[in-house]
């Protein structure tokens, strides 16, 4: 175990494409990050899924390196950050959230799968580390940020949140999830 | 200097109830996720941005106050949103590069 006690910088910042797909299939929403000029939107098959396009997002991704000890947490994991407003009594984000009480804000740090059938998601690693970055640069007293993965949300499909992302930008409706938003519509 | 003087010195129009912090630095972004990897605690956020994700990614990084120039108002939730945040929001009439101008001249970097 490292004895650092860390103090963590943004470190390797990439501007790119938040690019969400979702199976026609079985529901599951998928997403990657691309860097390319113009991002991919393909449909294809993938095993037993069935991708097709959603949406393409502007997007930053950045990784997290100590001063101290020069130590680099990589997220590429994480493929974007929601501001949790989940209330759901079921939800253990909710719950959290409303233990902490009002100083404290919970951000979900929303992994690749939705579905998270793969038993994949953000890197405990990546979380602590997020943890310490947000909060070893807040000013305001009584202020705390507690960024959980999504693997927390009882359904992150589900999960009501406002999420940091250049999407709908000029809509007035709050942001949501894509689809929750075909939910709203339909 | 603190928002309150700040917002005094440019004649803002304050839209919201807020905590007379210290302001530290300047950043200007429409962008929401450049916020996040750019603005720094206790800045003044300019922007002509109002939608709700702002205040989320303003929130995260601990902003002070936020610009909203050439007039635009943010929707109630926003505000509601940001009220809740302790982030002061104010309204100037300025354009994006005025406003920086005006800043600067107050020895805000």
């Amino acid at each position: 175990m490292s004895a650092c006690t860390h103090r963590w910088s943004m470190t390797n910042i990439r501007q790119g494409y938040l690019v969400v797909e979702g199976c026609f299939e079985c529901g599951a929403r998928s997403s990657f990050f691309s860097t390319e000029v113009t991002p991919p939107i393909d449909e294809y098959q993938e095993g037993k899924h069935f991708w097709i396009h959603l949406g393409n997002y502007q997007a930053v991704k950045f990784d997290l390196r100590c001063g101290l000890c020069g130590k680099t947490v990589g997220l590429d994991d994480m493929m974007g950050l929601m501001l949790s407003t989940c209330q759901d009594p079921d939800c253990e984000v909710a719950r959290l959230a409303k233990r902490e009480g009002p100083g404290a804000w919970v951000y979900v740090a929303l992994c690749a799968d939705s579905t998270h059938r793969a038993g994949r998601c953000v890197s405990q690693e990546g979380i602590e580390a997020l943890n310490q970055y947000f909060n070893e640069n807040i000013k305001a007293p009584g202020k705390k940020i507690i960024v959980v993965p999504c693997r927390m949300c009882s359904s992150i499909d589900k999960c009501r949140g406002i999420i940091i992302a250049d999407t709908g930008l000029t809509d007035l409706d709050a942001q949501v999830l894509p689809s929750q938003r075909q939910r709203q519509r339909g | 200097m603190k928002v309150k003087e700040l917002a005094d010195k440019l004649g803002l129009r304050a839209i919201n109830t807020h905590k007379d912090k210290d302001v530290e630095g300047v950043y200007i972004s429409d962008m929401v996720s450049d916020i996040i990897t750019g603005a720094k605690a206790n800045c003044v956020l300019i922007t002509l941005q109002t939608h709700k994700s702002l205040i989320a990614a303003a929130n995260l990084v601990d902003v002070a106050m936020i610009v909203f120039v050439k007039g635009k108002n943010p929707a109630s939730d926003v505000v509601e949103l940001a009220t809740k945040a302790e982030i002061g929001l104010f309204v100037s009439e300025a354009d994006t590069w005025t406003f920086a101008r005006k800043l600067a001249e107050l020895g805000l970097k």
